[in-house]
């Protein structure tokens, strides 16, 4: 079997020592930034990808990888301890985790959310395995007239599919292609929009944009309102759910795993829509609706599954066609880029280790954050309290550092402070940055390939849609476009977005 | 957040946009075009730009059009002393060296709340300060001096 084979070629590569270290490394930075609410998975992953450089693309990934979904785990410890998501994707947890913990079952919560998401972690990457061989082949077939196609797609379904308004994430996505075409013109090598720097000749680096939008930009406006938390006190009891509690998750379990599994591959679903549709899905299901919101744990079981499966198969358009889902995969990619890996169709074919490399450690990373957790609350808990005053500093220290040590240069600080002006201006606006970043990472690859196309075809627009993949491509662009002016689905869009 | 008569989220979301559009179309004025078989390193941007500027357009026509929400009050104390924080880092940084830097950078950046406590400050900018060279320059081997030169 083909799928073993790949599957056991990447726990080779997943479980050679050091690498395993950094997995550990990973998932345990993660889980601590995740606990800690006020700076999420996008700085973080920013912020620690100079530690990457020195480290094989392999080891690097792993550990990249590991930071997200331990981020994800961690703040469904700060949602149900303290009611305050740490992440995003832990807004709903909030909602029947802290109830349970409020009725001193917070032991209990906190077992099964780390069932559920080992569950779903294991589930995913067998999903991951399934569909990736398949996707890369067809991947292979591509030239740069389809390439450009499927760029086009990846950004405008991010858009659709994410949240806030369409229009203004399509603005976004442009205001990010511009910035990616900062820099000497490959072709030409004419300097564009340098203003005579000679720090932007190479282009703008990704890193300071996303400290800057995400980060700091964020920390302003979280200064402006005064945050309490409170965290629940009484000692963790038990942490061995009862028989029944886990006959009751267990269903919820494995439809919030099949829920977030698919939404987690759609671009732009990434780690926020599962964890909503499922609580709303167990909540349709369930005897007894009105048990929702005052601690039932099917509302805990299967929005952390889903949460956990989407985060994962959230890589699969990454690892086959090298497209990222979201803001955080498109920084997975400039990770990839600054390894000299080019990211594209060709990269399961070219880079077999590292790709399955990454999937299988995502399982080893799941099973590790299982494992080790549950013992190490107590530990997690007293990070909670050390105070913001204290916290939000370091982090500002630390980007500056982080982002100076990119390529040892101080243009990236100031680029850094320029672009916390406007994340702050973009917050204060209510427009979402993350489209911002997928169109800086992808735009000098949508350049190059619609030149490319464009040379192939003799400036001939027509051959997008002459080719029939490019065109079944285009055509799904189109339908999701005029979905979108649709006011049903506008409708259910909202409900579904809605926190 | 308040209503107000216009939208100025969107007025100005739109102006932004607007401005940045015309300034990559000043910015490139000069740069070749081309056409579609044979583009200029000019031909992208100006049409990102032309695109840009028509979502400018329409952002800022929306926002006069239709009523909408206002902005919550912007608060300079923490804008100002987090930019502040990052300026004085990038202006020390290479020339009093990371030492000094760390420390400047954090007792800023702490102005950004009135929480802070003067003492108990110091004493945690000190122990970043220490921590990021030990972490950044001893054992990462970042090339940045320690000390000024």
């Amino acid at each position: 079997m083909e799928l073993f084979d790949n599957l056991l070629m990447g726990l080779s590569t997943a479980l050679q020592l050091n690498n395993l270290l950094f997995c550990l490394i990973g998932v345990v930075i993660g889980t601590a930034i995740g606990v800690l609410p006020g700076i999420g998975p996008i700085p973080t992953v920013a912020l620690l990808l100079p530690f990457t450089f020195g480290l094989s693309p392999a080891s690097a990934m792993i550990m990249l990888a590991g930071i997200f979904y331990g981020a994800q785990y961690g703040g469904s410890t700060t949602a149900i301890l303290v009611n305050v998501p740490g992440e995003t994707s832990s807004v709903v947890t909030c909602i029947d985790g802290h109830e349970m913990a409020k009725q001193g079952r917070a032991g209990t919560a906190l077992a099964i959310a780390a069932i559920a998401s080992f569950f779903a972690g294991t589930m995913a990457t067998i999903v991951i395995a399934v569909l990736s061989v398949p996707l890369s082949v067809l991947a292979l077939k591509f030239t740069a007239v389809e390439y450009f196609s499927l760029l086009v797609l990846g950004l405008i379904a991010a858009v659709v599919l994410a949240h806030g308004s369409v229009a203004k994430s399509l603005a976004m996505v442009l205001l990010g292609l511009l910035l990616g075409l900062v820099g000497i013109d490959v072709s030409s090598g004419v300097a564009r929009m340098t203003f005579g720097i000679p720090a932007l000749s190479d282009g703008l680096d990704f890193v300071p944009i996303a400290m800057g939008l995400f980060g700091l930009g964020e920390i302003i406006a979280n200064l402006e309102r005064p945050a309490e938390r409170r965290v629940v006190s009484q000692s963790i009891r038990s942490l061995i759910p009862s028989r029944a509690d886990l006959r009751t998750a267990f269903p919820a379990v494995v439809r919030g795993t099949a829920l977030g599994s698919v939404l987690g591959v759609l671009p732009g679903g990434g780690a926020a829509l599962p964890p909503f549709s499922s609580y709303a899905l167990e909540k349709k299901l369930a005897r007894d609706p009105s048990r929702f919101g005052k601690g039932a744990i099917e509302g805990v079981a299967g929005p952390e599954a889903a949460n956990n499966a989407g985060a994962q198969t959230s890589f699969i358009p990454l690892l086959t066609l090298g497209i990222p889902a979201n803001a955080l995969m498109a920084l997975m990619i400039g990770a990839l880029m600054m390894q000299g890996i080019q990211p594209g169709p060709q990269i399961m074919t070219e880079q077999p280790k590292l790709v399955w490399g990454v999937i299988a450690s995502m399982w080893v990373g799941n099973l590790m954050l299982l494992v080790i957790n549950l013992p190490l609350i107590g530990l997690w808990v007293s990070m909670l309290k050390i105070p913001y005053r204290l916290l939000f500093p370091a982090i500002v220290l630390f980007c500056c550092i982080g982002t100076y040590g990119i390529a040892n240069s101080l243009f990236n600080v100031w680029l850094m402070m320029g672009c916390a002006l406007i994340g702050y201006f973009f917050i204060k606006i209510g427009v979402e940055p993350a489209p911002l970043l997928l169109g800086l990472v992808l735009g000098p690859q949508l350049e190059e390939n619609f030149r490319r196309a464009m040379l192939i075809a003799d400036g001939d627009f027509t051959v997008f849609l002459s080719r029939p993949i490019s065109a079944v491509i285009l055509a799904v662009v189109a339908a999701l476009l005029l979905a979108m002016l649709s006011p049903a689905i506008l409708r259910t869009r909202k409900e579904a977005l809605a926190e | 957040m308040t209503r107000s008569r216009i939208d100025l989220q969107d007025l100005l979301f739109g102006l932004f946009l607007v401005a940045v559009a015309t300034g990559t179309l000043v910015a490139t004025r000069n740069l070749t075009v081309g056409h579609a078989a044979d583009m200029g390193p000019g031909y992208m941007p100006r049409v990102v730009a032309l695109a840009l500027m028509a979502f400018g357009v329409f952002f800022t026509g929306r926002g006069l059009w239709r009523t909408g929400r206002g902005i919550a009050p912007v608060q300079l104390r923490p804008l100002l002393a987090i930019l502040a924080s990052v300026g004085v880092f990038a202006l020390t940084a290479e020339r009093l060296g990371l030492a000094i830097a760390s420390v400047a950078a954090v007792m800023l950046a702490s102005f950004a709340t009135r929480e802070g406590r003067f003492v108990e400050t110091v004493a945690f900018a000190i122990v970043l300060s220490g921590a990021a060279v030990l972490l950044f320059v001893k054992l990462l081997g970042l090339p940045i001096p320690i000390w000024p030169r």
